[in-house]
């Protein structure tokens, strides 16, 4: 028992406080119990906590030591939290400063205010919509160049011997484009990696992440995906829309590029966490709406990502912002495509009509659609498991630049390689259309006016081969091409999502589930005699591809309509529905979602929408970190200084205390302060002091607070000399006089409530006599998370 | 006004003919078009009433018709011209089924009867100041004339065959003319080697089957492609590739294999080699501030309790 509380990390706090004679005998033994059930609790923690880490470290034998003491290295894993992400600022913070500014403002300022949300709203859609349409151009264009060579090149030696060439120079191809993509993404800005949904999320959940919504990481994203699309990796542009659409908002909104050094003088109400995080939201969604030509879906999207914070006027807009960008794409897609005016390819995916006849369902078919949504969520599993593992590696050991460069490169030369076997090994010849659905069609070894069945898969971009896989006449692929297909292409995307390339995984689930669904309706019709009855397979390939998808990123109600929304027919409403939800269900079961599982391994504080099950016997107290740095609310300059400029502590927020004069009782809490605050104060030099010699000194308004939004100087660049460390500062006009407060019985669910509910930053738990005993944030909260073994407990690293 | 008398002619006519229960076939289709215009476009209450939904009692009432004024011996002419040049075509167009030569063989009967049809629907009035359009083509709900025309327009059209003839429907292009020597050419080179070995006919006629596939591949370029052609060219391909076996064969696999699988070797270098390699990355672990007291406060509680 004593071996075990040595372990324990709070019994051997238990220990302490027995150490310091605090506890006599007596109580100790009433507490025993209770004790005892913590005991089994923490002690299930510590064995997850360690069983994972277990492997490459020395065996726990000074554990007590590195408990307190130096601190512990150990290997990434996902039961960690990074103590580089922040909580963004949501709530309004309602200083002396605020209530002036609001009283001098008009009733038309506001009225403005208003009006200039809705323009910033239609700004965020119509340069979103410009971006989309930039990506798809380019895309479509230089993926042509590069297919159009190779196809040449592959006809070239096809007569005349020598196809190994064609085949080095595909791989060549799209080592280059991925080699550029690469290194703009590791070399620049590493954060543009991936889809940026993960990032996405976690922003909308109130999380700053660094760097997410710069223009440079705008810029390196666009190009990113260009590459690694044209560089055929197994990889869609829809994801990065996402994130596109959500620097445009935060960048639009806020009247001015910090990169770039301008600032337009508009919009400078919006420069605070608040209003930004509404506008990225609205920005999310006319991403999402770009991509998939779904406006609503985008919307759904926010809601479902960001729904804590949420408001229906803001529902509204993000609507606005939505359509518009939607349309934004379509009309200038139109101008492209020689049909000016002609709205009728609203997103990047286009899953073209579902209207005939033949792609109705019926209501026999609605249990064979849950059984694929049943195999969706196996193969999503299964998916996110490999892909699990495989970045646990890459953060361990693939972390340099160069390396992350060099397997992007392999990654696309093997991706070239597989494509160019599968396809000269392939038997599988068809006629040619007679509209000629494929746009690179390769004959190679057919017979003349044939052309390979495996090529309109492989040789074309993704989003092609969706299309035919979903359209194309029943008897254009032959199941074992499809079987391979989906084998290899299933492999392909597991290994491509998490390189440091700039894509998304939306376009490769959907392919391969749009692969065997097609497969499962080709079976379905040769082992019934009536093969009438199942007559389209596009329609089990887009059943399949929504069970795929759904298993993968494991969205409800956003992915429904924006399915739908995609495939332009309400009716596959039910059966869609149906797929995602039994897909979700039986993935769940396995593991969590793909973004999830990357948010883990980031080390994110993430807040899910409800606190972990089973821990209403937490308490505030429990929960909060405690002694806490306060501050008085006359408080010494050297004071503040020396603790902002603690690296070990590094805290964001600081109760302001007041002590009460002549008195020896303890200080009690009259507001709460931040650290970027504090940091605008001192670069002004706003002493006591210095305003009784200057009167006419002017008085800091909210606007200085702003123009230092979003990137305030660190406290090393602030320059503060020996004299002016002992004058006063005066933090009662600046601070929060009422912040949020519990007492310590609070439970965990509850301060969790709050939290999610509020999008705090800081929670200041008081006593009886509202005097300060800790405070809760954002990563006192996310690391009570429940395991396979109860509730778990996630530590703090830094990464 | 104009209503009034056609009712009291219909109802006249009717009852005037009701024995002649049969009238004979010609009559019976020249009068169909004009007889159902008038009760479409009288819309008077008597012919709404007039016709009840009995065969016999309707039949009746087209017997009535050959001598209606309303349709005049020029456009029942025309009508007999159209039915003729209608059989003229389709009697050229099913023997040209197989292969396809629908085009060259029956561009001309299209035009003509394409020409009889301008003349059944110019809204030009011919001799005796009539105009055939109305009374022809656009009197009933069947409209026959016009189903019948269009659906060998739909054949014209999905054949593609404008493609091939010339702007006035003369004859056949130039380009198609080229074509049709050149595939003959192709044709007569298979005639000539196929006997024996096919391997040689593969190196014999190489040359003018690649011509004919590079023309081929131009005109579809170009847009000039008609069903004969098209299909005269499925079917050479068929020959050279299936008949013949004449498609390239698939003979360097071993280099593609050696090739691929250096290159799927490379990333299990690469990752063996990061993983001997590579420092592996290291997180510190942070112990963050709780409460000390925490055992004490809740002892307290539990004492209160």
């Amino acid at each position: 028992m004593a071996n075990i509380t040595k372990k324990v990390s709070w019994s051997s706090r238990a220990d302490e406080s027995g150490a310091t004679g605090e506890g006599t005998p007596l109580l100790n033994g009433s507490e025993q119990p209770r004790h005892s059930r913590q005991l089994s609790e923490g002690r299930s923690i510590f064995q997850i906590g360690r069983l994972s880490t277990v492997d490459l470290e020395e065996e726990i034998t000074s554990d007590e030591d590195s408990l307190r003491g130096r601190p512990k290295e150990i290997p990434h894993n996902e039961k960690l939290l990074s103590l580089k992400f922040e909580s963004l600022d949501y709530d309004n913070i309602e200083n002396q400063l605020f209530l002036e500014e609001e009283r001098r403002m008009s009733y038309m300022g506001f009225r403005c205010l208003e009006i200039s949300r809705w323009v910033v709203c239609g700004l965020i859609g119509f340069l979103t919509g410009l971006i989309a349409c930039f990506i798809d151009i380019v895309v479509e264009e230089l993926a042509g160049i590069k297919y159009q060579v190779v196809k040449q090149n592959i006809e070239k030696f096809t007569e005349a011997g020598g196809l190994s060439i064609s085949l080095i120079l595909w791989a060549v191809f799209n080592s280059a484009f991925v080699m550029v993509g690469a290194i703009i993404v590791a070399y620049f800005e590493p954060i543009a990696a991936g889809s940026g949904i993960p990032q996405i999320k976690c922003y909308l959940n109130g999380i700053k992440i660094p760097r997410v919504v710069r223009l440079k990481t705008l810029v390196v994203k666009v190009c990113g995906v260009i590459c690694s699309v044209v560089g055929g990796l197994a990889v869609g542009k829809e994801g990065p829309m996402i994130h596109s659409g959500a620097v445009v908002a935060a960048g639009v909104s806020q009247g001015r590029s910090t990169s770039l050094k301008r600032d337009f003088k508009i919009f400078e109400y919006f420069r605070r966490d608040t209003e930004k995080r509404d506008f990225v939201s609205a920005g999310a969604a006319a991403g999402v709406s770009a991509a998939f030509g779904a406006p609503v879906g985008g919307v759904l999207f926010s809601l479902e990502e960001g729904a804590s914070f949420w408001n229906q006027m803001l529902t509204w807009r993000i609507f606005f912002a939505s359509m518009i960008s939607t349309f934004t794409l379509n009309f200038f897609l139109s101008i492209y495509h020689n049909k000016p005016g002609d709205l009728s390819s609203p997103g990047l995916i286009n899953f073209g009509r579902f209207e005939s006849d033949s792609v109705a369902y019926n209501l026999y078919e609605i249990p064979l659609f849950i059984a694929m949504g049943a195999i969706g969520g196996i193969l999503g599993a299964l998916f996110n498991v490999l892909n699990y593992w495989l970045t646990i590696f890459r953060i361990r050991y693939v972390h340099r630049p160069c390396l992350q460069v060099m397997e992007a490169m392999l990654v696309a030369a093997v991706t070239a390689t597989v494509s160019f076997t599968m396809i000269y090994f392939s038997n599988d010849c068809q006629p040619l259309g007679p509209e000629h659905n494929e746009e690179y069609p390769l004959q190679l070894f057919c017979a003349d006016g044939e052309y390979n069945s495996m090529a309109t898969a492989f040789f074309n971009t993704p989003e092609r081969s969706v299309r035919s896989l979903f359209h194309n006449q029943p008897g254009s692929y032959n199941p074992l091409t499809l079987g391979l297909f989906t084998l290899t292409y299933f492999f392909l995307a597991c290994w491509t999502y998490g390189l440091a390339v700039s894509a998304g995984v939306f376009i490769p689930s959907l392919l391969i589930g749009a692969a065997w669904g097609r497969l499962f309706g080709i079976l379905l019709a040769s082992i019934t005699s009536n093969a009438t009855i199942w007559a389209d397979p596009g329609k089990y390939a887009l059943i399949g591809a929504a069970a795929q998808l759904g298993g993968i990123v494991r969205m409800t109600l956003s992915l429904t309509v924006i399915m739908v929304e995609a495939t332009g027919n309400v009716t596959y409403g039910l059966p869609i529905m149906l797929v995602l939800m039994t897909a979700k269900i039986v993935g769940d079961y396995f593991v969590e979602g793909l973004y999830d599982i990357h948010i883990k391994l980031q080390s994110v504080p993430f807040l899910h929408w409800e606190a972990p099950a089973t821990s209403h016997w937490l308490t505030a107290r429990e929960v909060m970190s405690s002694p806490v740095t306060c501050l008085n609310r006359i408080e010494k300059v050297g004071t503040i200084v020396d603790v902002l400029s603690n690296t070990s502590t590094n805290h964001n927020g600081f109760p302001v205390v007041v002590q009460v004069a002549g008195s020896d009782e303890p200080a009690k809490l009259c507001g709460l302060i931040l650290r970027s605050q504090l940091i605008v104060l001192l670069k002004h030099k706003v002493f006591v002091e210095l305003a009784r010699s200057r009167l006419n000194q002017r008085k800091l308004q909210l606007k200085d607070f702003r123009d230092a939004y979003p990137r305030f100087p660190p406290i090393q660049s602030i320059h503060v000399s020996q004299d002016e460390r002992e004058c006063m500062m005066d933090l009662t006009e600046f601070m929060n006089p009422t912040p949020y407060t519990v007492p310590q019985e609070t439970s965990l669910p509850r301060v969790f409530k709050l939290f999610r509910a509020l999008g705090l930053r800081h929670l200041v738990v008081v006593d009886d006599q509202n005097r300060v005993i800790g405070l809760v944030t954002r990563k006192d909260l996310a690391r009570y998370h429940l395991g396979k073994h109860g509730l778990e407990e996630l530590q703090l690293a830094h990464t | 006004m104009s209503l009034h008398k056609h009712s009291c002619l219909l109802v006249l006519a009717v009852f005037n003919i009701y024995p002649a229960v049969f009238g004979d076939g010609v009559n019976l289709a020249v009068s169909d078009p004009a007889d159902k215009p008038r009760q479409t476009s009288s819309l008077s209450p008597a012919v709404v009433v007039n016709p009840p939904p009995d065969p016999l009692f309707s039949l009746n009432l087209l017997s009535s018709l050959p001598e209606d004024p309303e349709i005049s011996d020029y456009c029942s002419e025309l009508l007999h011209i159209f039915g003729q040049l209608y059989v003229d075509y389709v009697t050229c167009l099913v023997p040209a089924a197989r292969p396809v030569k629908v085009c060259q063989n029956c561009y001309s009967s299209f035009g003509s009867l394409k020409n009889i049809y301008t003349n059944i629907s110019s809204d030009q009035e011919g001799p005796g100041n009539v105009s055939c359009r109305d009374s022809l083509l656009r009197s009933d709900r069947l409209m026959l004339v016009y189903l019948m025309y269009s659906n060998l327009v739909g054949i014209w059209s999905k054949s593609a065959c404008d493609n091939c003839i010339t702007e006035g429907g003369q004859s056949l292009t130039n380009d198609t003319l080229f074509f049709l020597t050149t595939h003959n050419q192709t044709l007569t080179c298979f005639e000539k080697y196929k006997e024996g070995n096919h391997s040689q006919l593969c190196t014999n006629c190489k040359s003018p089957y690649k011509d004919l596939n590079e023309l081929y591949s131009g005109m579809e370029k170009n847009q000039t492609l008609c069903i004969d052609i098209e299909d005269a060219m499925n079917m050479t391909r068929r020959l050279w590739s299936k008949y013949y076996n004449c498609s390239f064969p698939r003979e360097e696999t071993v280099p593609v294999i050696a090739v691929s699988s250096f290159m799927l070797f490379l990333p299990i270098i690469f990752y063996l080699s990061s993983f001997l390699h590579s420092e592996q990355k290291k997180r510190k672990l942070i112990h963050p501030k709780r409460a000390k007291s925490y055992a004490s406060l809740m002892n307290i509680q539990d004492k209160l309790s």
